[in-house]
């Protein structure tokens, strides 16, 4: 029941983060991500972890989101086709900047990846497998020292990775064309 | 599998009734206003108009189901969803009661379950159901209800701050998240031992903002006829509708059972420490049944406020109370 549980929410889990991307309408995309936000507290719930999938439900679900909802609403982002207005963008195109961004994107990837696969073996070992935590037993220390010294790449790489977002979503919504030459006006 | 029975049986009980109300309090909405206007109200279908709500229910089923032009069909189809689950899913952790014995067999409390984190995931999951109305505000692809989900997202999201730090202020009298833990702290037989009498300006602040927060008058900007036809759910009909209905009443019905249980004493009987539970859940009953007419009581009795003034008190005025609330009773609790 609990596997079963765990697939259903891994699946939906999956298959709305890749909606996320592949939606044309940023507000699909916005509900997407909260359906995804919701299988992940699922899988915390399923994990024993309540208090940290009632805070995923709060802080992402509730607040981020309603925040994303509202910027996606009141910018009117519907008409946005990427595909005929990024082709002349030289972000795109310039080798230079995609090969440093795709050298950044694998470096971040593989670390996620070492993180993700040196949890699979810590919880292949049958002493650490995912057992119902004890009565009474405080989830948010184990939680906050596993963070913090085992899983510490990891959790630097994501941060990383969320400012590189930030940067990116900067960069993309100014839409500069190209740097016009001093004294011509911008426009 | 006995245990499985058992909770199977309590929530189809609950959510049983709690559709039962939400739908008799369509009824006691129209029949107060009625009273108070001196008119009769719903009187044709059953005695007292009582069978009305169901006439309501089967009218909706063979209502026209509308989607208007250019909106988006998924997401005009998600939001009455989404409003009605979320108020519905809330019910879950209230305490109605203590232990159940029904002919000998121990039913355990009457609730659906006792988190550990119950005010937690009442806070989040009726969060939620803020994306009902801002969604269905702009998928429906009109001007008015967009202007009434920005209104109605942008009042919910201001008084669930003042909310949450008044319902904190009670967590932390208590020191446990679990809503029956902090009923069973107050149920000690005095009534003075009630968080209403230690809390006063805390339990006044939360009553108004569970207005603000369910959109009822004085603060239903989100639907403000004169200005914005119906707000959020204009161009919804039939069932689409009836799920809105359904959610914002049982949103109303939920806070007034979060309010009896944080303030109130919950179940708590007064003067009478170990009462039956039967007796306990009449208690609780009662009083969220006052909280409950509070909301219609105060719905044909106050004029609506300015979206500006409402902003302002939401912010200039609730926000900076609850907090000094929070610094006093967090001083107090450490001195203590």
């Amino acid at each position: 029941m609990v596997d079963l549980l765990f697939y259903v929410a891994a699946l939906v889990a999956v298959l709305t983060a890749v909606g996320v991307v592949l939606a044309r309408n940023p507000v699909v995309s916005v509900v997407s991500l909260l359906s995804c936000f919701g299988s992940l507290a699922v899988i915390y719930l399923l994990a024993g972890f309540q208090f940290l999938a009632a805070i995923q439900i709060l802080v992402y679900g509730g607040a981020i989101m309603v925040l994303f909802l509202f910027v996606v609403m009141l910018l009117n982002l519907g008409g946005l086709n990427p595909e005929d207005e990024d082709r002349d963008d030289p972000l795109f195109h310039d080798r230079r900047r995609s090969a440093g961004g795709l050298a950044v994107a694998v470096a971040l990837g593989s670390a996620s990846l070492i993180g993700i696969l040196r949890g699979a073996r810590h919880l292949a070992e049958p002493t650490n497998g995912l057992v119902p935590p004890e009565e009474g037993f405080d989830a948010l220390p184990a939680l906050a020292e596993a963070m913090f010294t085992r899983y510490s790449l990891p959790f630097e790489a994501a941060s990383v990775l969320l400012l590189a977002t930030t940067v990116g979503v900067m960069v993309l919504a100014k839409r500069q064309r190209s740097i016009p030459p001093a004294g011509e006006e911008r426009s | 599998m006995n245990d499985f029975l058992i909770i199977l049986i309590k929530t189809c009980v609950i959510y049983g009734c709690l559709i039962g109300a939400a739908a008799l309090m369509t009824l006691a909405e129209r029949k107060f206003s009625a009273w108070m206007q001196l008119r009769y109200g719903p009187n044709r279908v059953g005695p007292w108009g009582l069978l009305q709500p169901l006439a309501d229910g089967v009218k909706f089923i063979f209502k026209e189901e509308l989607c208007p032009d250019g909106a988006n069909p998924w997401i005009f189809r998600l939001a009455p969803i989404l409003s009605a689950v979320p108020a519905m899913l809330t019910v879950a952790v209230i305490p109605f009661a203590g232990d159940v014995n029904l002919f000998g067999v121990d039913c355990g409390n009457l609730s659906i379950t006792d988190l550990d984190i119950g005010v937690l995931f009442l806070v989040a999951i009726g969060g939620l159901s803020v994306y009902g109305v801002i969604l269905g505000g702009w998928a429906s692809n009109s001007k008015y209800s967009l202007l009434g989900g920005l209104r109605a997202s942008a009042q919910m999201i201001s008084y669930e701050l003042s909310l949450i730090l008044i319902i904190l202020c009670v967590v932390a009298m208590t020191g446990s998240l679990d809503l029956r833990a902090i009923t069973e702290a107050q149920n000690t037989g005095n009534p003075l031992s009630w968080n209403v009498f230690s809390q006063p300006l805390a339990f006044v602040i939360f009553v108004i903002a569970t207005f603000a927060e369910t959109n009822r008058h004085p603060f239903d900007f989100a639907e403000c006829e004169p200005e914005l036809v119906a707000g959020f759910h204009t161009e919804y009909s039939s069932m689409k509708f009836a799920l809105f209905f359904l959610g914002e009443y049982c949103a109303m019905i939920v806070m007034a059972c979060l309010t009896t249980t944080l303030f109130l004493g919950g179940y708590s009987v007064p003067f009478w420490e170990d009462a039956p539970w039967f007796v306990e859940l009449g208690s609780f009953c009662a009083k969220a049944g006052f909280f409950a007419f509070l909301f219609i009581w105060v719905r044909w009795t106050l004029p609506r406020f300015r979206f500006d003034q409402l902003m302002h008190l939401g912010w200039k005025v609730f926000l900076p109370l609850a907090l000094a609330n929070l610094l006093v009773t967090g001083a107090v609790i450490s001195l203590a």
